[in-house]
């Protein structure tokens, strides 16, 4: 290193080196200007000066140096070392890994190339790799610990946590009796908890168990040591001890769930499918008796016994429980029993009993059967249940009467307006749903939740620049919308993302969903640095946890949710290139008109172009007034323009497709997507393995049965092959066909009719059924839309006094008209359709409803103005009375019963 | 006059909080000295981990050369390769352990999920 240097300028050198691993750059800078000055082509000094402008964020110069550094001395490994760094730094690690190499060919034993070498092996999951490069710094420098923990760590990741034992063992050897020292009792324990995990995992419980208790003095973390001893008796079947020790955990912590079901399933008595035998109902009863008497402050105690009790006792139950949280007014106490409505029975006894504690409320002040006079409040917040109650249910009308009634008890509190805003989003107005949760923000300007659900419900009625506006009242002076971006906030990206979707504008879609990729790009870097880190700190389990997690990182739902946005926008682009709805208006124009308009968008485009320009001096300029040089580089592309350019839109669909098939092989719209995919790309292989998976996963879902005859038809259309890959296509396809159960001995129209026939009470399964048809026979269009049309929306759950709930879903009848739209073009049928569900959905803009926001008389019609921050200085709360007016607008929002 | 100074004070408070948060981040990336260990003990430890690489390597050159000595079409890894769009030798090793038989090999790359 350096050896080819003058005594005086080698430890110059030394300076440098040092200088760049304590983070003193400027002070390394000027070493290596020093040397510069008398060897000015010095290959390792040119690189380091590169490495440490690097850390200083001069990234243009630093590569500069570094390669003309390489260029000067190839057979350095210091010059190959640093390119590897730079490369490392720009998240290039192939080329870094290759660089690396180069260095290691010309020293082999280099401990820091090593070092580095290893690190980037982790990063790239190249876990033989790993495990060959810690073996060799083991025995290099055997003294270190360190290098003992990366060894065994690699040889358990890489599936061997058996081996991982032996080396954690031998290392355990090394260390003196009377080890460890005050000061690395935490290592030490979190070596041993580590060892142990390793030990379970292997299947030596035994073992396991033995090492746990025979180091139990030596370990300083004693919730660990309890947690993880029950799960080995358990495993033991030690059942007994594990469920005195399961005791001991919940007198540390009753409202831990886990204990819980770790105690039940000590006495047999969980159930993973909630389904209980009555002999098992009664004996969790007993203990839940039992309990309760034990720890009369804790939630989970009294609220566990509702899932396993029924009837009856369900009932009682659930009335001693709810009764306290109603008089005391707890907000979340429906959204603590939303799992309870996946029952078959309870939710009829929730309201049945709910219904009736109003009722007796109202009328006496006090609940059913007792004495005590309740407060006010009692029947606002039973009321405020029962809206919530009735919206998920379906029965919105119903839930609006209960909601309004709540406002009308109690005008000022804020969840009602919240709880109204959604009611009217699940019945389908979405301008009214944003209006209220604008209502209800005004009401607290500094809760930033009811400001970030408001913004959410602004994005859902597409109104995004109030959104904007909105949003920003809580980010970070100066960076605006940048602020969201930069903290990850994916929710927003997400919503305005799928608004502008729903506008048309897939630049900015494209945009938003690209985003919320780049910020999991982003988690997935943010591991590098944990490589070394938690080696030193000897925090193995958490280690390997969050490895683990950066593994399956991109099965996340908002990961998965962005991908299949981008997808779907890559396809609308493949299917349109590059035309808009303006465009297809222009050609209609007369020529005249055209020109005048044609000159307006030149107008509109270099006004947009100016406002850009002024935009990006404005940041420059911000920049150079901080002073730092650690400037953010402008967005080339802010509005996704050069995006929605892409060339080739299924090569960039494919890669996230080859995320989501990887993270989520579960999911249907996986498949569906790849489908639609590989079926323009012409790789009808792929689309078939697309369509099996569709038809493992939920044969009978209506959009697999839209898969499998497009499939077909496609295929079977195609002309005789001819070329040799043609003709292997077709035998693979042949040989794979007799494995479809749906087709076999049949044509594509008689599995349609079957797929009708099983499935003739659906709606959506109809109208996959018609869309099939007129798709196989265009000429049967007529007999297409008489299936949809003559389809029955049963009603389900009659409670004659509170109005009826009905089987079809809004979102399904959107879909319908949507189809008879766009699909069997007729827009006689569609606007038939529209008139019917009207009638079902009387708050839903898209059916314009009698009820919803687009009626003249509605309060939330367009014309009204948006109730912005400062706008009523009478009220600094914001709208806390309403006006006799408002009162009459809202109660019209309500349906008779 | 007192609300800017309040805003400043709530400034102040802001970038020493940020300070805070920085010099802990750039702590993360500290270079640390490893600890030692004992040397002798440390050398008696190292006798104990021995490499049984060799049976593995054995069996594994074993099974690589088998695999080697199957004919198989170019044009069949091509077509492999263009319809599943994989790794060429992916695909060339399926071939292999099917004996050259584009279809079967093709069929069970099907039944692969993800490929």
């Amino acid at each position: 290193m350096g050896a080819s240097l003058p005594p005086k300028e080698a430890n110059l050198f030394k300076l440098i080196v040092k200088s760049y691993e304590t983070k003193q750059y400027k002070k390394g800078l000027k070493a290596a200007d020093a040397i510069l000055k008398k060897f000015p082509d010095h290959g390792e000094t040119l690189s380091m000066k590169g490495l440490t402008l690097n850390c200083m964020d001069r990234k243009t110069e630093a590569y500069e140096l570094v390669r003309l550094g390489v260029k000067n001395d190839i057979k350095s490994h210091v010059c190959w070392h640093v390119l590897g760094l730079l490369y490392r730094s720009d998240r290039e690690y192939r080329e870094a890994i290759k660089c690396y190499r180069n260095a290691l060919r010309i020293d082999p034993d280099n401990l820091e190339i090593l070092r580095d070498l290893s690190l980037l092996q982790a990063q790239m999951r190249d876990l033989s790799g790993f495990v060959e490069t810690r073996q060799q710094l083991l025995t290099l420098k055997p003294n270190h610990r360190m290098n003992w923990i990366g060894f065994a760590v690699s040889q358990h990741l890489n599936a061997n946590a058996s081996k991982a034992v032996e080396i954690l063992e031998a290392y355990e050897g090394t260390l003196e009796d009377d080890y460890p020292p005050e000061n690395e009792l935490i290592e030490h324990t979190e070596m041993i908890l580590y060892k142990v995990s390793l030990l379970e995992e292997s299947g030596s419980f035994d073992k396991a168990l033995e090492e746990l208790h025979k180091k139990e003095p030596k370990i300083v973390d004693k919730l660990s040591y309890k947690e993880q001893e029950v799960s080995l008796l358990s495993k033991v079947g030690r059942l007994e001890e594990a469920n005195k020790l399961y005791r001991v955990l919940l007198s540390m912590n009753p409202d831990n769930y886990r204990y819980h079901e770790g105690l039940q399933k000590c006495l047999g008595l969980y159930s993973e499918s909630g389904q209980y035998s009555s002999d098992q109902i009664e004996k969790l009863n007993a203990l839940y008796q039992s309990l309760s008497e034990q720890y009369t402050r804790s939630s989970a105690v009294k609220r566990i016994p509702l899932d396993f009790l029924q009837d009856e006792n369900f009932k009682e139950a659930v009335a001693k429980y709810i009764k306290p949280l109603l008089t005391k007014g707890v907000p979340s106490l429906f959204s603590d029993l939303s799992s309870l409505y996946d029952h078959p029975r309870k939710p009829d006894i929730l309201e049945q009993l709910v219904v009736e504690m109003k009722h007796s409320i109202g009328t006496t002040g006090s609940f059913p059967g007792s004495d005590v006079k309740e407060p006010p409040s009692t029947l606002l917040w039973t009321l405020f249940f029962l809206a919530q109650h009735y919206d998920r249910r379906g029965q919105y009308d119903v839930a609006l009467c209960k909601i309004d009634e709540a406002i009308a008890h109690t005008p000022t509190v804020i969840d009602l307006y919240s709880v109204k805003s959604r009611i009217m989003k699940h019945a389908g107005d979405l301008t009214a749903a944003a209006a209220l949760a604008d209502e209800a923000r005004g009401m607290d300007l500094a809760d930033r939740y009811i400001n970030s659900e408001c913004v959410k419900r602004m994005l859902q009625a597409d109104q995004v620049p109030l959104a904007e506006k909105t949003a920003v009242l809580f980010t970070k002076e100066g960076d605006q919308l940048n602020n969201l971006h930069d903290m990850q906030c994916m929710w927003y990206d997400l919503a305005s993302g799928d608004s502008y979707f729903r506008q048309g504008d897939l630049g900015r879609a494209l945009k938003k969903f690209l985003a919320v990729e780049k910020h999991y790009a982003d988690i997935s870097e943010d591991q590098f640095d944990f490589h070394s880190y938690c080696l030193r700190k000897m925090t193995l389990r958490s280690y390997v946890d969050m490895l683990k997690f950066q593994d399956r990182l991109h099965s996340f739902p908002y990961f998965h949710k962005a991908a299949i946005r981008a997808i779907r926008c890559y396809l609308k682009l493949h299917d349109s290139p590059k035309s808009t709805a303006g465009e297809d208006e222009m050609s209609k124009l007369a020529p005249a008109q055209k020109k005048k308009i044609k000159k307006q968008k030149k107008a509109e485009a270099r006004a947009k172009k100016e406002a850009e320009s002024k935009s990006e001096e404005s940041t420059a300029s911000g920049a150079s007034k901080s002073g730092k040089r650690n400037v953010k580089p402008v967005d080339p592309d802010p509005h996704g323009q050069k995006l929605i350019q892409v060339e080739e839109p299924m090569a960039e669909a494919s890669k996230y497709l080859r995320l989501l098939q990887k993270h989520s092989p579960n999911s249907l719209e996986t498949h569906l997507l790849s489908f639609e995919v590989n079926m323009r790309k012409q790789k009808f292989l792929l689309a078939f393995q697309a369509v099996k998976q569709l038809l493992k996963l939920g044969a009978e879902n209506p959009d697999s049965h839209r898969s499998l005859v497009k499939f077909f038809l496609m295929t079977e259309s195609i002309s005789a092959p001819t070329t040799e890959a043609e003709k292997l296509r077709w035998r693979v396809l042949e040989a794979e066909r007799p494995s479809i159960s749906q087709l076999q001995n049949k044509s594509l129209m008689e599995a349609n009719k079957e797929f009708l026939g099983r499935h003739e009470d659906s709606l959506v399964h109809r109208a996959a059924y018609a869309e099939m048809l007129y798709i196989l026979d265009p000429s049967k269009k007529t007999e297409a839309i008489k299936i949809i049309e003559d389809s029955t929306n049963k009603v389900v759950q009659t409670n004659e006094a509170l109005g009826q709930a009905r089987e079809w879903k809004l979102k399904d009848c959107i879909a319908v008209h949507t189809l008879l739209d766009t699909v069997l073009l007729d827009s006689q049928a569609a606007s038939r359709w529209k008139s019917r569900c009207a009638e079902y959905f009387p708050c839903s803009t898209h059916f314009e409803g009698k009820h919803c926001s687009l009626m003249p008389d509605s309060v939330y019609n367009s014309s009204r103005k948006s109730n912005e921050n400062g706008d009523t200085p009478n009220h600094p709360m914001g709208q806390t009375e309403l006006s006799d007016g408002q009162l009459e607008a809202f109660k019209s929002l309500s349906v008779a019963t | 006059m007192e609300g800017a100074e309040e805003a400043g004070a709530e400034i102040a408070v802001d970038s020493k909080d940020l300070q805070q948060q920085s010099k802990a981040f750039d702590k993360l990336t500290d270079r640390v000295e490893d600890r030692q260990l004992d040397s002798s003990r440390v050398q008696s430890a190292m006798a104990s981990i021995a490499a049984s690489r060799e049976a593995d390597l054995n069996a594994k050159r074993l099974r690589e050369k088998e695999l080697a000595s199957v004919k198989i079409n170019p044009a069949d890894v091509e077509f492999i390769v263009n319809e599943l769009e994989i790794e060429k030798n992916v695909a060339e090793r399926t071939l292999r352990e099917h004996k050259g038989d584009a279809v079967a090999a093709t069929r069970q790359l099907l039944s692969r999920y993800p490929l």
